[in-house]
């Protein structure tokens, strides 16, 4: 019975102290100035609002950057510079590119098929073409 | 036999392709009426955009560089293009036409349709558009600055990386416009809004100037985004933040106590208020 009772205070103080300790834990966080956009994501932003990045990700498009011939130190500021989604528009935008790069070897064809549609007004590649409508 | 065959099929290509162009280029002129749900003066040109002639794979940076002497900076395409480049790719990714103007202190905020696009101008703002020049199987990818436009003469003027004036009638532009998902950058000095842009927009474009450290453009963008918006204390809050980087207690005290008196129950304005009277 004694022994429950001093258990059940000896729980009692822990809880309290962990109680204290969390609270000053929370106050301490919050002695440095919270940045205006976290309180636009908390308070006014819409959209890509669910659109979170993980630093694996940068990484992987940072590494991405730099075999493109960007100086690393460079390569950091840029994506410093830009939020997870316009991160991820670059990531998008990198694939896109890769996929033009197959056309090579029909450049010919290309060429002929450029000029024709100059003329119809569907592309503005040439400066000696004009557009007829 | 079989060598008649090889010469006729790319020609049967060709005339296939031409009657397939023909129909497409008839079919879909550019109308006003249906492709604008704003009113727009007939006609707008945005002066003094000086045109410069870029150098090869420059059309993203020359076209910031063009937009940022418009608005009285001196910079060229070689500055921005330190910032913007990628020269493995031969070009600019988007993001970066993005990141780059505002490492420059600029505010950067996207447009995507033709009532922006058109509004901007009008309200004589030149606009950054992305385009495809090509055909999809075929990109060029191309950044031009459309200055002006006239619906009666059916042109849309551009600056676009040489020295005389691109003049494409709508339908053209559009097809060039609409491959590159009708992407487009506005980019301005902080003390000058962008006429079409949701407040949101323009206080993300803000704060994305406090994250590259550009704190004075930040802190001329909130103050010029309370006049325009005084009822939202978001603006005050960043206004706080950005004068606390730079070293301003007091100016950062004033801002955040008139977040406070515009929004009294927001914890995060009381909790950097607490924070700024602290250290004075």
């Amino acid at each position: 019975m004694g022994l429950f009772n001093m258990t059940k205070t000896g729980v009692a103080i822990a809880l309290s102290a962990q109680l204290v300790l969390a609270t000053t834990a929370v106050t301490m966080a919050q002695a440095e100035m919270l940045g205006t956009d976290l309180a636009i994501s908390k308070y006014a932003q819409h959209q890509d609002r669910t659109f979170l990045m993980n630093e694996l990700q940068r990484d992987d498009i940072r590494a991405e950057i730099v075999r493109l011939g960007v100086d690393p130190a460079e390569a950091e500021a840029r994506l410093a510079a830009l939020t997870d989604a316009e991160v991820a528009s670059i990531m998008v935008q990198m694939e896109k590119d890769n996929a033009g790069a197959d056309v090579v070897g029909t450049l010919f064809t290309i060429f002929v098929i450029l000029l024709v549609t100059d003329i119809l007004c569907l592309t503005r590649i040439f400066n000696f073409t004009r557009c007829v409508r | 036999m079989s060598d008649t065959n090889l010469q006729l099929h790319p020609l049967r290509a060709l005339i296939a392709i031409l009657a397939l162009g023909w129909l497409t280029a008839c079919a879909a002129p550019f109308d006003p009426d249906e492709r604008l749900s704003v009113d727009v003066p007939t006609r707008a040109a945005v002066a003094d955009v000086p045109l410069i002639q870029q150098e090869a794979f420059y059309c993203g940076p020359t076209s910031i560089a063009m937009v940022m002497q418009w608005s009285g900076h001196d910079v060229t395409q070689a500055d921005i293009a330190a910032l913007a480049f990628s020269p493995g790719a031969g070009g600019t990714y988007l993001a970066d036409m993005i990141g780059s103007a505002r490492r420059k202190g600029q505010l950067a905020v996207e447009v995507n349709n033709f009532d922006t696009l058109l509004g901007e101008v009008s309200a004589g703002h030149p606009v950054i558009v992305f385009q495809n020049l090509g055909l999809g199987i075929a990109p060029v990818w191309h950044y031009g600055v459309v200055t002006g436009y006239d619906l009666q003469k059916d042109a849309v003027y551009l600056n676009s990386g040489q020295l005389d004036q691109m003049v494409m009638p709508f339908a053209l532009f559009e097809r060039t416009w609409r491959r590159g998902d009708f992407w487009g950058l506005v980019v301005l000095p902080p003390d000058d809004l962008p006429a079409t842009a949701p407040e949101t927009a323009v206080l993300n474009a803000a704060a994305a100037l406090e994250r590259v450290e550009q704190f004075q453009a930040a802190e001329t963008l909130y103050e010029t985004g309370a006049t325009r918006w005084p009822d939202n204390w978001l603006w005050q809050f960043g206004l706080g933040n950005a004068r606390y980087a730079q070293g301003d207690l007091r100016g950062a005290r004033r801002a955040l106590l008139r977040a406070r008196a515009i929004a009294p129950d927001i914890p995060e304005i009381q909790t950097n208020l607490t924070h700024v009277q602290s250290l004075m």
